[in-house]
């Protein structure tokens, strides 16, 4: 089949699956349900591998118009270029493995045929963010996601708790959405279409000067993206997202839907280089939220929420890395970031199912020989993130970081900060867990296993992943053949532009900045394991905790601040408007108007009082005022 | 053919009477559904762009004027077609309903059928005005007879505002005819007035259709009216009737005072727009499920109308797919709360919890509501709101973002009251899951909105040429300076 017949496929598979079992899930065996979830992400990414080695060039594929007018169109239009395929193999690919995980996962849970088809939907939702040829298709999956998403977190229902959490993520998405739409309304105002080849002609063979317009409509797209991609200040979802099932924390808050602001930028690269203003704007704010987001970390003991924060501070990283043109580096990271989080926060299921629903780090201790594939995979990932040598989130941040070494010392200072924070939380996490001795009930320790095949397959997998992901963008310095693949693969998306120059150092310097990265990875592996892992010291209560650790439990208090500042003056508008203004001024106003001609007719009245004696005295009054109105007239 | 569209209705309006109380209720879905398929055999054999398609056009009290002026074009059509839709549906979602006279109820509901039919073919205006007064009659027995027992204030307040508010679209019309031989809409539109003159009898205009849609600050007998009404008469308002007063601002309002537009349209926008807003607000802290969504169709409608005033093509054709949207989804909202209420004897959210557990059925295709009213994509809102929130930001960017905030606000509001009253743990008895006839309405209402959210196209084949028409007529006339 050729790749415009395999790509509306790999986009429908996921769909078919939600129908089957949206429809008749609900009678079928949990294996069959999971089998035929799991069955059609399988096949739609044997699909996407096969698009992946027909693709020589960017093809588009018409589905069908929406809507047709005469100032614009929306197309139901797909692309298939190496950017969009490149997506489309890590949604399906880390896609089919977290599908397969829950099976094993969700083997108990009422809702298991409901789950599935979210799953998929979000899927299919995902595919469309990412193979649409325009922005408008781009919008469609973007908020598609972003349903997905708010049933998924709220899926345990039954907890208010879930439900606020799902609600707020949805509400913040939606702030940035609103950025986005307006994005795109500029978009066609400014160049009557929505569509990427379109666009991208008509802006970079563009002779005026269009800086003060894309700086605009870079900044909509921004502020989109801050939504999606949780940066400061639309980032406080995505820890509560956690209350979601820990599969969809590995898909979905993840590997893929939060990486979809990265991939706007990346789409939109040539814009983003017109606009250096949007550019600066951008780094500076994945900066502050990468280091924010790590410091917040280094205090929590629920083993997601560390990991979310370091989803967070992550994609705070990947937008350094945008906002300095290194988009490539940015797909890189991308890619082994989907991979060891996925295998962390896959792994953290598999710790809270082997500890009876159990989060908090200070409860577990001493696992690595409870669940040994679960701590060895747990392992390599945090490896991989802290950046230790060799495994692929070294190579992957290294190439940002030495970016930022061209970009500016204080950049790269900035960077190596926020990697190092992230190399001890993340160690602290591992031995606090791993480590130690079981501090746990009796009965935790009882039930204590690990998963079956269909959980620890998935972890092995992406470990393996985790470890070899390197490879697929080396840096120059050894192994010159293989090296750089993934920067020749994107080169077509990202040299729209001539300008779009921006070099990591090579040679000797490249290989110093590594060094430097390994020996400070080294360095704090070492530390941690002194003091958590050796020590067996557990995190202290939240309530004991002072000065910036009492800052880093509490979250910095943006939730407060947010509370304050935009929740509460809201709902009371809403109550106070409802009572004062509804039901006292507009409402009085009203039956005002009705009263006032009630009135007027008392007054009149009070004149038919059906007495002769007064009826003569008026008449008596009027003829005097007539004749002295007349008397006025004449001689005046 | 066409002289159906009266027949039928009344037709249905008497017969009901005398039907035994057994059948009434089949009988009654039998009619709607047979408007239903007349109007489609109508839209089979209209052609989009032949433009108005008028069937009757004769001189009738030359005296005074009036005429016999119907006809339709793919607006008119849209507006039939979503009447007769809701009808059958409104006629099913009351199966499960102990009504104290259900051949009182049919026939009132037909009635109200006629006098929108009335309204959205009438091209004469003292017959716009006649069916558009026609429609108060039925919709006010309907409340009355099977309302809440608190009715009467509210219903009062209602009938007198609406009814003050058309008595002055009544004698702007007769200061229009002044300047011209008939009440037929082409000739109104043939006047040229000055500016100071049009602003007067548009206002006359603009008051009857802002009380009724309702356009902020005229919407206070809403709430109270949406809440006291029994679900029936909420449907039909909300659904239909005020879609009566939007359609107004379109093939009346706009074409016969182009020159007062100058100075009106700015003006009607912000108040839209602040209704988009205050709705929302409002909408956050409701108790009250039926008074939640009364605000928050105060908040869909401001925004359809402010789309409507921007005179501009891609948004008027926006703000029609979009009044087939809200239609179908405020039918579906108020059903949900119904649903509720019947079950338990409540709406009050404080009272609620934990139904998805209950009714998982239920639960679903209220989320699908939920879903399509905040407008996600795959749902006709989606297309509808990108549309209208375009034409407005291209009026006045510091508008269209304002009125963007819908995006928020409706999410907020809308899964507010989702969340309390489906979601956490199980506060009420038993809920016994969806009837097939409650099943029917919803899963109808669903399977439309998605359709029209994938293939708007289909809506917009109609409209387009319409909308192209309507506009031109306002450009042509020339302005006296």
């Amino acid at each position: 089949m050729s790749v415009a017949q395999l790509v509306p496929l790999i986009i429908l598979l996921p769909l078919i699956g939600a129908l089957i079992n949206g429809t008749v899930g609900k009678n079928l065996p949990k294996a069959v349900v999971g089998a035929i979830a799991t069955g059609v992400m399988a096949l739609s990414f044997g699909l996407a591998l096969m698009v992946f080695s027909q693709l020589d060039k960017a093809v588009e594929i018409d589905l069908f118009t929406m809507l047709d007018t005469e100032t614009f169109s929306l197309h139901a239009r797909l692309l298939a270029d190496n950017l969009s395929v490149w997506m489309t193999l890590i949604v399906t690919g880390v896609g089919t493995l977290i599908h397969l995980f829950s099976m094993g996962y969700m083997k108990h849970d009422a809702g298991y045929y409901k789950f599935f088809v979210y799953l998929n939907l979000f899927i299919f939702a995902m595919l469309i963010l990412v193979l649409g040829s325009n922005y408008f298709m781009l919008f469609f999956g973007w908020e598609g996601v972003g349903i997905c998403s708010y049933l998924l977190i709220g899926f345990w229902y039954g907890d208010f708790k879930n439900t606020v959490a799902a609600r707020k993520a949805f509400i913040m998405n939606r702030i940035g959405d609103l950025g986005l739409l307006i994005g795109l309304f500029l978009l066609l105002f400014n160049f009557g279409t929505l569509e990427y080849s379109e666009l991208s002609a008509a802006i970079i063979g563009s002779k005026v000067d269009l800086s003060t317009v894309l700086c605009g409509i870079t900044l909509c797209l921004f502020i989109g993206a801050t939504g999606k991609s949780a940066q400061i200040p639309l980032f406080t979802w995505l820890p509560d997202a956690m209350a979601g099932p820990t599969p969809v924390s590995a898909l979905i808050h993840a590997a893929t839907m939060v990486t979809a602001g990265i991939f706007l930028v990346v789409r939109s690269n040539y814009m983003f280089e017109l606009a250096p203003m949007t550019q600066d704007i951008m780094l500076y704010i994945g900066l502050a939220t990468s280091i924010v987001a790590a410091f917040i970390a280094m205090r929590q003991n629920d083993i997601k929420k560390v990991l979310a924060y370091s989803t967070v501070s992550q994609l705070g990283m990947l937008f350094v890395a945008l906002g300095m043109g290194a988009y490539t580096a940015a797909m890189f990271h991308v890619t082994t970031h989907a991979f060891f989080k996925a295998l962390l926060f896959l792994g953290s299921g598999s710790v809270i199912h082997a500890m009876s629903d159990e989060q908090d780090i200070r409860q577990m201790g001493g696992l690595r020989k409870k669940i040994p594939v679960t701590h060895l995979t747990f392992l390599i990932g945090t490896l991989a993130i802290s950046g230790f040598p060799l495994l692929s989130g070294f190579y992957s941040k290294d190439e940002i970081i030495a970016h930022a070494f061209t970009h500016g010392t204080w950049l790269y200072v900035a960077l190596m900060a926020s990697a190092a924070l992230t190399a001890i939380y993340m160690f602290r996490l591992y031995f606090v867990t791993f480590h130690g001795s079981f501090r746990g009930t009796h009965e935790q320790e009882h039930h204590l296993h690990e998963g079956p095949a269909s959980m620890t397959l998935p972890l092995i997998v992406l470990a393996i992943l985790s470890v070899f992901g390197g490879v697929l963008n080396l840096p120059g310095v050894w192994l010159h053949n293989m090296a750089h693949w993934m920067s020749h693969h994107f080169e077509h998306n990202v040299a729209g532009l001539n300008l779009i120059k921006h070099t990591a150092p090579e040679g000797n310097m490249a290989l110093t900045l590594m060094i430097a990265a390994s020996v400070m990875s080294l360095a704090i592996l070492v530390v941690c394991y002194l003091v958590y892992g050796k020590k067996n010291s557990v995190p202290v209560a939240d309530a004991q905790l002072k000065g910036w650790e009492k800052l880093s439990a509490n979250k910095l208090y943006f939730d407060e601040l947010y509370n304050f500042l935009f929740v509460r003056p809201t709902e009371w508008l809403s109550e106070k408007g409802s009572r004062y203004f509804e039901g006292m001024f507009l409402h009085r106003s009203v039956v005002g108007v009705g009263q006032l001609i009630g009135k007027s007719g008392d007054l009149v009245r009070k004149w038919q009082t059906g007495r002769t004696d007064s009826y003569i005295l008026w008449m008596v009054l009027g003829l005097i005022g007539l004749v002295v109105y007349f008397l006025i007239y004449k001689y005046y | 053919m066409e002289l159906l569209l009266f027949i039928l209705p009344v037709f249905f309006a008497l017969s009901v009477l005398v039907m035994p109380q057994s059948v009434v209720r089949t009988y009654g879905l039998v009619g709607g559904l047979a408007t239903l398929a007349l109007t489609i055999v109508l839209m089979a054999n209209y052609n989009p762009a032949a433009g108005m398609h008028s069937f009757v056009s004769q001189e009738w009290i030359p005296a005074y004027g009036i005429t016999l002026n119907f006809g339709y074009d793919g607006i008119s059509l849209m507006m039939l077609l979503l009447t007769t839709v809701l009808v059958p549906l409104i006629l099913l979602s009351n199966f499960g309903r102990e009504l104290s006279s259900n051949r009182l109820f049919t026939s009132m509901v037909f009635l109200m059928q006629f006098g929108l039919i009335g309204v959205f073919i009438s091209l004469d205006g003292i017959w716009f005005y006649i069916f558009w007064e026609i429609t108060l009659i039925p919709i006010f027995l309907i409340a009355y007879w099977f309302g809440e027992p608190e009715r009467k204030a509210a219903l009062m307040k209602f009938f007198i505002y609406t009814f003050f508010g058309s008595l002055f679209m009544l004698a702007s019309l007769i200061g229009l005819k002044s300047f011209a031989p008939s009440f037929a809409i082409e000739d109104l539109k043939a006047v040229t007035l000055a500016p100071e003159v049009a602003v007067w009898l548009l206002g006359g205009f603009f008051l009857a259709f802002a009380i009724k849609v309702p356009i902020f600050p005229f919407h206070t007998w809403q709430p109270a009216t949406y809440s006291k009404a029994p679900m029936a008469g909420t449907m039909l308002l909300s659904g239909i009737m005020l879609k009566m007063a939007l359609y107004g601002m379109l093939r009346w309002m706009l074409p016969l005072f182009p020159e007062a537009l100058d100075c009106v349209t700015y003006p009607i926008i912000v108040l839209g727009t602040i209704g988009v807003v205050y709705g929302a607000i409002l909408a956050i802290k409701q108790d009250d499920m039926k008074r939640l969504f009364a605000f928050a169709s105060i908040s869909h409608v401001g925004l359809i109308a402010a789309g409507i005033m921007t005179a501009d093509k891609d948004t008027l054709s926006g703000s029609v797919l979009q009044m087939l949207n809200h239609g179908l989804i405020a039918v579906g909202l108020f059903l949900a709360a119904d649903v509720i209420e019947r079950r338990l004897g409540t709406r009050s959210l404080r009272e609620l919890g934990g139904i998805a557990k209950q009714a998982p059925k239920f639960a679903f295709w209220f989320a699908a509501l939920a879903f399509a009213s905040v407008s996600v994509p795959f749902t006709s809102g989606f297309v509808g709101e990108f549309l209208l929130l375009k034409g407005l930001f291209s009026f006045d960017s510091v508008i269209g973002i304002v009125a963007g905030s819908t995006l928020i606000l409706g999410a907020v509001y809308t899964f507010r009251a989702y969340q309390l009253s489906m979601y956490g743990p199980v506060k009420t008895s038993a809920f016994a899951d969806l009837s097939l006839s409650e099943l029917i309405v919803f899963a109808v209402i669903i399977i439309a909105v998605v359709f029209l959210g994938v293939y708007p196209k289909a809506v917009m084949d109609f409209v387009e040429p319409s909308v192209t028409d309507l506009l031109a007529s306002i450009k042509q006339t020339p302005i006296v300076p």
